[in-house]
This record gives C-alpha cells, structure tokens and sequence, in this order.
C-alpha cells in the first residue's frame, strides 16, 4: 500500500503547483482565484496524507468554503464582470526575479538535507478529536487567545475603516 | 494484486448513491410539481403517463436533448466547470450518511464535518456560474447567493455543533445510536430550539423560496442560471434537489433518530423521516413569498445567530453539568 501513498502525494505536488501557477500567471482575476482554490484542495490533500483529516476538512470549510468565497465577492464587486481583465504584460526582469525568489526556499532546504542527517520519519498516526482540543486549551491556551484578539482586532478595524469612509463622503 | 474490501464497499456505496440520487431527482420534480399543483387548486402533470408520472422522465429527455449554448463573452473555462463544481461533490456527502444500521458507505469519524465541508462548494459554483455568465443578472444572483450562504451557515453550524457538543462526537452512526426507537427518545425533544435553527438556515442555504433570491425569477430573470441551458442547468437543478435530500438526511440522523423508529428498526423508518421533510420544504415553498433581501439578513444576524449562540451555551451548560 505504501506506493499508493507516493502516488496520492505526486498528485498532490501536481495539484498544488498547477494552483499555484494559474493563481501568479492568468490574467484574469477571477481565473487566479480559482488557481489559488486548486492549491488550498491540494494543501488539504498532503494534510489527509499526514493523517490529519480533521486538519484537511477545516481546510476545505475555511479556506475553500468561505475565504476564498469571500475574496470572489470582494472581486466581482470592484470590478466589470467577464470578458479578460486587463493586466498589461510585463516580461523579462520581474519575472525572472520572481523565479529566482521561488527557487530560493528550494536551495536552503536542498542544503539543509544535503548537509544535515535525514532520518525518514515514522508513518504519521491520527490524533484523536479530544487529544487536539485538549492541547488548544492546555499548553498553548496563551497562543490560540492571542490569535482570537488578532482576529479581534481585524475585525474591529475593519469596522472602523468602513465607518471612516462613510463619514468622508 | 487484490483490492482491498474498504475500496469495494466505497466503489459500490458511490454507485448507489449516484443511483439514489438519479431516481430521486426524477421523483422529487414529479412531487414538486403534484404538490405544488394541489396546492394551487389545480391537478399539477397528468397528461404523460397514469396521474403523470412519466412527466419528469420527459422534462429529462427534453433538457438531455437541449443545446448546450454558451455566451461569446462568457469564460468557457469557468462556464463549463461551475454546473460540474455544483454537482460532483453531492456523491461525498452521502457517503458518510448511516441510511439503516448497516447500510453506509463509510464508517468517519468525522462524518459530520465531512458534509459540512463539502456542501460549501456548492455556493463556490453558482458564484463562479454567476461571474463568468457575463450577465448583470446572473452577476447579481451570485453575489446574493454569497451574502445568503455565508450569512446562514453560521447558525447552521452553531446548531450542529450543540449536537456535537452533547454527544462529544461528529460521527453520524455514533450520534444516531445515542437515540432510541421511540420519537421522544430523538434529539428533537432536547434540542427543539437547535432543530428549528437548523431547519431554517438549511433552507435557506439550498436556496429554496421563501429564500430563493438568488434564482428569484420576478426579479432577476433567473438568477445565476440564466445563462444555462440543456443539462447544464439540468446538473444545477439535480444537484439543488440532491443538497435538499442531504440536508433532511442530515437532520433526521442528528435531530430525528435516523433509522431508529418504534418496531423494526431499519432504512424504511430513515426514508419516511426523509420523505417528510422533503414534503416540508416543498409545502414551505408554495406557502410562503419570498422574503425582501433586508429580511433575509435581519432573520439571520438578529435572531437566528443569537439564538443558535445562547443554545450552544445551554448546551455546553447541560453537558458540564
């Protein structure tokens, strides 16, 4: 059965970077967003891989059920529907250097396993529901409040700036 | 090399459920149009077949032998996935649903969270149908189905996750084994407030009248589908009759005993239950106009959300003590 594993995460990879590339290189930005999609599903996959399933269906809840969603609102609100969006074309340097910046994270860790042991990890094993809501609440208790003031604060932010905007016109 | 039995069951469960789903669209228009007719003091289809039951299996024949038409400034792309998109997903979310005591296509125990998860592609697809339309009034259908699904699946989920909370699982056989035969045995009797909230927002997240704004035909023509022709919208329509059976499957197994009935136990007493509600939503839709746009988020936000949110709070209060 292992080889299926390898197979699930090639397709995995594949999804991913398909993503990922629809989501820098189409032009239009309704396409982009369906790129970037793509690669939250992908990103869900390899987290079924990890046995983390739970981990994988908040994915596709949050991420692919309202976040994305919300960002296709944000689109189709500013701008005229269909037909291609217009992004001139910019070729050589940037596009160069966008690459240069994604293959940078591939060098420092191809070095990191290049010079370091690489011990091949044990097959990952599922943690129970109870067990994952018990480590939120008990060691890093301090951290998940902190994420919910940030979210807090974006969002009473938002409100603000909103208002702010009104009161000018 | 031999497959492994789990592979075999899911293959023959998706195979059923494709077959379920097929069988039941053709039922459901059949009843839809009846009920809707008797409603309205008229006899509803009765010219094809006896008491017109071959209707449907005309309505299908037509759609299949539709051209399929699409917009010159339309996305192709986008065009064609979004009716896929809508469609493909209702397989997976039967897939977790205990229908009789044996009778499912995979033990999860995540289950619950499964469907949740998944049904949220649907709104995903009329948004992406709407956009790529090329069409104000498809647009505007789309961007009035993401205000009303984004809006409603929190109460939805806040009800849900009072269930959850009560039996500390989201695995459906477990959650259905946790109810006994007897109706006052069923979740409804413990949690009424959490049923009656999650009745609402699921009807209002298939977009069905009284929350039919983003297809509201007075008003924007067709919404979202106006475009869509043949069995592009045909996907559209079956999987809007597919997310009306899943959201009753899922609240007879969560509120309703699921296949636990008084006497033999068995998916006879799931689908009755199904079938009822089914009746419910189409008798709501020929009972009820359509809500204004400001009601709509003012049922949501002002009562549904506070509500659902003092219900966890009894809940988690109950639970603890």
């Amino acid at each position: 059965m292992e080889y299926l594993a390898y197979v699930a995460f090639g397709i995995y990879v594949l999804i991913i970077l398909t993503g990922g590339l629809m989501a820098v290189l189409c032009r239009s930005m309704v396409r982009a967003l369906v790129g970037l999609i793509l690669t939250l599903f992908g990103v869900a996959g390899c987290y079924l891989l990890m046995a983390a399933p739970f981990i994988a269906l908040m994915q596709i809840l949050i991420y692919v059920g309202a976040v994305s969603i919300l960002i296709l609102f944000a689109i189709m609100l500013t701008r005229a529907p269909a037909g291609a969006e217009e992004a001139p074309y910019i070729f050589p340097w940037r596009s160069i250097a966008a690459l240069a910046v994604a293959f940078l994270p591939l060098a420092v860790i191809g070095g990191m396993i290049r010079s370091g042991q690489v011990t091949p990890l044990v097959p990952p094993t599922e943690v129970p529901l109870a067990e994952l809501g018990q480590t939120l609440i008990e060691p890093y208790l301090l951290a998940f409040e902190l994420i919910s003031v940030i979210l807090t604060v974006a969002m009473a932010g938002a409100v603000i700036l909103g208002f702010e905007r009104r009161i000018g016109k | 090399m031999n497959i492994a039995p789990e592979l075999i069951h899911i293959a023959v469960a998706l195979a059923a459920i494709a077959a379920f789903i097929g069988l039941n669209g053709l039922v459901l228009v059949w009843l839809e149009r009846k009920v809707a007719g008797h409603i309205q003091r008229r006899p509803g289809p009765y010219e094809v077949g006896p008491w017109g039951l071959l209707q449907p299996v005309a309505d299908a024949v037509k759609l299949v032998g539709k051209q399929l038409v699409r917009p010159k400034v339309a996305d192709p792309w986008l065009y064609w996935s979004a009716p896929l998109l809508s469609f493909t997903p209702v397989f997976l979310l039967f897939l977790t649903i205990p229908f009789g005591p044996r009778l499912i296509g995979m033990e999860f125990n995540l289950g619950l969270l499964l469907i949740l998860a998944f049904s949220g592609l649907n709104v995903l697809a009329l948004c992406l149908a709407g956009w790529s339309s090329a069409n104000k009034y498809s647009l505007l259908g789309a961007a009035r189905a993401v205000a009303q699904s984004i809006a409603y699946e929190i109460p939805l989920l806040l009800a849900v996750l009072a269930i959850a909370f009560q039996f500390g699982t989201l695995n459906l056989s477990t959650i259905v084994h946790h109810q006994g035969p007897m109706p006052w045995q069923w979740n409804v009797m413990t949690q009424p407030l959490a049923f009656i909230i999650y009745f609402i927002c699921a009807v209002a997240e298939t977009n069905r009248a009284p929350f039919d704004l983003p297809e509201a035909e007075s008003e924007l023509t067709a919404g979202f589908h106006t475009e869509y022709s043949g069995m592009a919208f045909g996907l559209f329509f079956l999987a809007e009759y597919a997310y009306i059976i899943v959201i009753s499957c899922v609240a007879t197994v969560l509120f309703l005993g699921g296949w636990h009935g008084p006497g033999a136990p068995g998916f006879w007493w799931f689908l009755l239950k199904v079938y009822a509600l089914i009746m419910v939503i189409i008798w709501l839709r020929w009972t009820y106009p359509r809500v204004r746009f400001d009601q709509l988020l003012n049922i949501n936000w002002k009562w549904l959300l506070p509500l659902a949110l003092v219900n966890l709070l009894l809940t988690l209060i109950f639970v603890k003590m």
